[in-house]
């Protein structure tokens, strides 16, 4: 037969490869700076773009979407060329593919510094972004699935099924989890409330850390860990069975994120036992990487490249077995709102997506400048910096979240808390400082590894288009018996309707009930929509981030319960689009926050939080007392909510600005007659009471003092009143 | 024999490299540990250093130490003497730099352990301390054991190894390859069995076998579902298993039914009718810790009034008696901002509280807030009724009830 001959598309692999390590060393400088903010709250600046609230989303889209997303890119385009023996399905397309990521990246990292922001974790991208994402991933799919089409190898191998599966899996999710309603140019609220907006954000969250962190990964995986061994893969048949074991039973895992919340239980044990059965299927990937290695361990030796690629997969061996566990309730109980989570994402983070970049990396940056590496030196003490950095970063994130957790329940004899919640926080700063030296090893290594990869590349010459020949695939049907799975790889229409019917079963059991069957959210009378000020005011809460760091939700123990108040139910949060769960407490709980401290202690506590808690660790919020509460918008956002479903009475959008104005003149009166304001205001440029009605500040103490009153039981009052 | 051996593969500098992490170490914890011990002097805390039980118990970790350093230069030795390059210089400074990293790790436990000292305990020990000690101890007979097998491991094979020479030597028969437990545990195949199970498959060069799943693997994937099966009949549809509520409401019936048989215990029955000032010096200085740590914030560090009011002149907004004193701060007044901290204090916290409050009436700290509601004296009619209406804040649409 007849030899084709044809290019492979180098060209764009560089690009993606330039962006994953320039995008990098760009998420993994953020995440340092907000690591010592953690211990120097004076690093968020006093300004507003700098502080944790914002850049900890710029921290995480830089890292998930920016650098793994890039590397996951230059992976497929490298690969998926050379899997199925064909050049990139349209040039045009792999660049209009390109530059409309590198745009969404910068467009999110400018709207995040400004502070728009959906409130809902890893989808925090404005409306017009989600859409250009969509766009661009339907650019990305065109050009993969045109690729896979005009293939000329006949069977798909391993690592494209895991191609197919991200890419149809990300694209619902991101569809669906991002149902919002815009009322301005950048802004929205979320379609989803209360339990369900979190219900869909968790089934997103976990599957953005499926199908965008793990699959590709491990397509990637299928792909360069052979090659780099040169030794075959393993067990085929582990490959197929850990593949579809694996994206079906990972959907399900998503209320892993919300036990002992107000999602109904049984949607909590659904995403209990599921995390549990997930643990084989990742650890066949786990399995079929290092077994492949089988014969070749003298090659890890010496192979810087193979190194990095162990230490990854035993990273995801480890953080896929952790997962599981935490995902048990009663560790859960433990593990939740600590920084374990921290660890945990992290060993992920910086073991399997990092390490896999790295090794990618180097790997890739020889073959395409057709030399050899630099210093295969310096990528080893590369691999040892980040090894010991990865082990810095996570220890100390463990030891906090054990001691912590361990703080937070403890109680005296008498039946008080042992500990406050700011004693919790100022024991574990040693860890804070310990991680940031971890982190900032691991990024030093990263500079490492980009002065060895400009080196190699300044002593290589590029290979735009590298020619390859193959013979053209067989248009006859294949013979007689052929093995089931064998079919579907010749059928990659097949493939990806089959993979989206296995992931969309688990979402769809778990998303349907909750929306459709009332008794999952019990209604509450007293449960009222929030004042116009108060709206304000939540929207400045998810402006800067506040979310982040605190969470509002009461579990049902009896430590928090104490702490914080009555444990939370789920139909207080009905009106709340988006939710504000949050799922990390660096700070306190702030679900019953409303009257639990007054106005100027608030108005006190925001101007600086030391001068109330000398050893707070929260960032300060001037601006809050500058800016004008943006009323214009109200009417908008009334009507926004209006179609929401939130009863607001018809019209109201037109009166609702009266009110607003109302309840800020009262809580200024509050704050102007509090003596401690007024000293404040006298020694503190920046804190004019003269016009503070018109202020953030206030709109934000609305809020504040609002949240969850609505069901605060009334026999308490009574005996106070007695 | 072993003995033997131990002696030659003996090196002082190796020792020196296994020693020096470990003191480095405990010199942190030491340090750490004495700050302590002068800052609470006076409490006269149980720390590490007082007790015959972590006494012994740090003996053990030291002794375990040197065996752990006996038995690594031993295994460095002998991997050195079979020519294998372990690169431990390399892996010692890795372990120092780590631990020396890692020390302001340990200074806050000793700062979780110490902080802890007051109540449940073990053999005097907090349990922190204590379960802390347990596990260095746990850890340490983990790597001696270890260590142990590696040992065995390298003599034995040393063992074969002169077996082999002299049977090659003698005869000169091949011998055949051995798997592993390692090998069998997998299921692996040998490596020359690899051509027949090579499905043929040549993906860019990347070939793929037909290995079977190893079985560990798979029966751990069928436990787990069958694990997932029952856990969620019982949870879901028996409810044999409590729901989250239920939980919730055990822990705190059974917390409720301890708090009470202390509280009777300790003789801490105290209300707001049967309260009395109390003068002891513990009791004041019991009632000046929890003011410092919780009142502070907003009465200011002595009493003068911050964003609460002044506390110590004669003006109260809810009655200055020690009963009303008491009974502000166990029910609070949420509407002014004034919580409740019946959950967060015991009784005769609260008694002691209110008793340290009224000892520092007349007290006249600087800075003190101007006065805010009614003059109360000592012995006076009832108490005192709130004339300052002004700052309440009423929520418009806060649920009315």
């Amino acid at each position: 037969m007849q030899l084709e001959k044809f290019h492979y598309d180098n060209k764009i692999v560089k690009y993606f490869g330039y962006a994953t390590a320039i995008w990098g060393l760009v998420g993994m400088t953020v995440g340092l700076w907000v690591a010592i903010q953690f211990y120097l709250p004076v690093v968020s600046l006093n300004f507003p773009g700098t502080t944790f609230g914002r850049l900890r989303p710029i921290h995480t889209n830089a890292v998930i979407f920016a650098f793994v997303g890039n590397c996951m890119f230059t992976g497929i385009y490298y690969s998926l060329q050379r899997l199925t023996k064909a050049r990139m399905f349209n040039d045009k397309l792999s660049w209009i593919h390109f530059w409309g990521w590198q745009l969404i990246i910068v467009l999110a990292a400018v709207t995040l510094f400004f502070g728009f922001t959906t409130g809902k974790e890893y989808a925090e991208l404005e409306w017009p972004i989600d859409i250009l994402i969509t766009l661009i991933w339907v650019v990305f799919g065109i050009n993969m699935f045109g690729t896979i089409l005009k293939r000329r190898e006949k069977h798909l191998y391993v690592a494209i099924w895991f191609y197919i599966a991200t890419w149809i899996t990300v694209a619902m999710l991101h569809i669906v989890n991002s149902f919002e309603l815009p009322f301005s140019w950048i802004k929205s609220y979320s379609w989803y409330a209360g339990v369900q907006d979190a219900l869909v954000q968790w089934w997103y969250g976990h599957n953005a850390v499926a199908f965008f962190l793990t699959t590709p990964i491990l397509g990637l995986m299928y792909y360069f860990m052979p090659k780099a061994a040169n030794r075959p893969v393993y067990s085929y048949r582990l490959s197929i069975i850990h593949f579809w074991a694996l994206i079906f039973i990972y959907i399900w895992a998503g209320p892993h994120h919300l036990l002992y919340t107000a999602l109904p239980d049984w949607a909590q044990s659904l995403g209990m036992v599921f995390s549990v059965m997930l643990i084989a299927p990742s650890w066949g990937g786990m399995l079929n990487g290092l077994f492949t290695l089988r014969g070749a361990w003298d090659k890890v030796r010496e192979e810087p490249v193979l190194k990095f690629f162990v230490v990854a997969v035993t990273c995801y061996g480890m953080s896929t077995f952790e997962g599981p566990m935490m995902s048990i309730k009663s560790v859960n109980a433990i593990a939740h709102f600590t920084d374990w989570i921290i660890g945990h994402v992290h060993i992920g983070g910086l073991g399997w997506n990092g390490f896999m970049a790295f090794g990618m990396l180097y790997y890739l940056v020889p073959k395409l400048w057709n030399t050899e590496l630099y210093s295969k030196k310096l990528a080893t003490n590369h691999f040892w910096l980040g090894t010991i950095g990865i082990i810095m970063y996570a220890i100390p994130m463990y030891w906090a979240g054990f001691a912590q957790a361990d703080m937070w329940k403890q109680f005296t004899e008498e039946g008080q808390l042992k500990f406050t919640f700011l004693e919790t926080v100022t024991n574990i700063v040693p860890m804070y400082i310990t991680r940031s030296i971890g982190g900032l090893l691991y990024l030093t290594g990263a500079v490492m590894m980009s002065y060895n990869l400009v080196k190699t590349i300044k002593k290589g010459s590029f290979i735009g288009d590298e020619e390859a020949e193959a013979a053209p695939l067989e248009k006859k049907a294949s013979h007689g018996k052929e093995y089931w799975h064998s079919v579907i790889e010749r059928k990659p229409v097949l493939m990806l309707v089959l993979s989206l019917v296995v992931v969309a079963i688990g979402g769809l059991i778990e998303i349907v009930p909750t929306f459709l069957v009332k008794s999952n959210i019990p209604t509450i009378a007293s449960v009222k929509p929030y004042t116009p000020l108060e709206l304000q005011g939540r929207d400045i809460y998810v402006r800067e981030g506040c979310y982040v760091c605190h969470s509002q939700m009461v579990r049902p123990f009896r430590d928090e319960v104490v702490r914080y108040g009555e444990y939370s139910k789920a139909g207080e949060f009905v009106y709340d689009h988006p939710f504000q769960w949050g799922s990390k407490r660096t700070g306190p709980d702030l679900a019953r926050e409303g009257g639990k401290n007054p106005d100027a202690w608030h108005f006190m506590h925001m101007w600086d939080p030391r001068q109330v808690q000398e050893k707070s660790i929260m960032p300060r919020y001037p601006w809050l007392f500058k800016n004008d509460i943006n009323t214009a918008i109200t009417p908008a956002k009334i009507r926004a909510m209006q179609t929401l479903g939130v009863p607001y009475a018809k019209g109201y959008d037109q009166i609702a600005n009266d009110d607003l104005q109302k309840q800020a003149k009262m809580i200024a009166e509050t704050l102007k007659k509090d003596d401690k304001v007024k000293q404040l205001a006298a020694v503190s440029e920046g804190v004019d009471l003269q016009n503070i009605e018109n202020k953030e500040i206030v709109a934000l103490i609305s809020y504040l003092q609002r949240i969850g009153k609505d069901i605060k039981s009334a026999p308490k009052t009574e005996t106070a009143i007695k | 024999m072993i003995l033997l051996n131990m002696k030659r593969y003996f090196s002082p500098t190796v020792l020196l490299k296994v020693f020096l992490p470990f003191v480095m170490l405990f010199t942190a914890l030491a340090a750490t540990a004495q700050d302590k011990t002068a800052a609470a002097a006076d409490t006269a805390p149980k720390t590490v250093w007082t007790n015959p039980v972590a006494i012994t118990m740090l003996v053990i970790i030291i002794f375990l130490l040197i065996v752990i350093a006996v038995l690594a230069s031993v295994v460095t030795g002998t991997a050195k003497w079979q020519n294998m390059q372990l690169k431990n210089s390399g892996a010692i400074k890795t372990v120092i730099g780590i631990l020396f990293l890692i020390s302001p790790a340990l200074v806050s436990a000793q700062d979780a352990a110490t902080s802890s000292a007051e109540t449940s305990s073990i053999a005097g020990l907090t349990e922190t301390t204590f379960y802390l000690l347990v596990s260095v101890i746990a850890i340490e007979l983990l790597v001696v054991l270890l260590l142990g097998l590696f040992v065995m491991k390298f003599l034995s094979k040393q063992n074969v190894y002169t077996a082999q020479t002299v049977a090659g030597v003698a005869g000169g028969a091949a011998v055949a390859p051995k798997l592993s437990w390692w090998e069998r545990f997998n299921g692996f195949r040998p490596a020359e069995q690899e051509a027949n199970i090579d499905l043929g498959h040549d993906y860019d060069g990347i070939r793929e076998l037909d290995n079977k799943l190893p079985g560990w693997w798979l029966w751990g994937f069928y436990l787990t579902i069958i694990v997932a099966v029952v856990y969620f009949y019982r949870y879901e549809i028996s409810h044999a298993g409590l729901s989250s509520k239920q939980q919730y409401e055990l822990a705190v019936k059974e917390a409720e039914e301890a708090q009470k048989a202390y509280l009777e215990k300790a003789g801490n029955k105290v209300d707001e009718n049967t309260v009395t000032l109390l003068t002891d010096a513990a009791a004041i200085s019991a009632g000046k810790a929890n003011f410092e740590k919780t009142c502070a914030t907003c009465h200011g560090a002595n009493a003068q009034g911050n964003i609460g009011p002044n506390l110590t002149d004669d003006y109260w907004l809810h009655g200055g008696s020690i009963k009303d004193v008491f009974k502000t701060i166990k029910y609070g007044w949420p509407d002014k901002g004034m919580q409740s901290w019946k959950d967060q204090y015991s009784p005769m916290q609260i008694a002691q509280l209110a008793s340290f409050i009224k000892s520092l009436h007349g007290s006249n700290p600087a800075g003190a807030k101007e006065k805010q509601g009614e003059l109360y004296k000592e012995d006076g009619a009832a108490p005192a009724k709130d004339s300052t209406a002004a700052s309440v804040t009423k929520d418009t649409t806060a649920a009315k009830k």
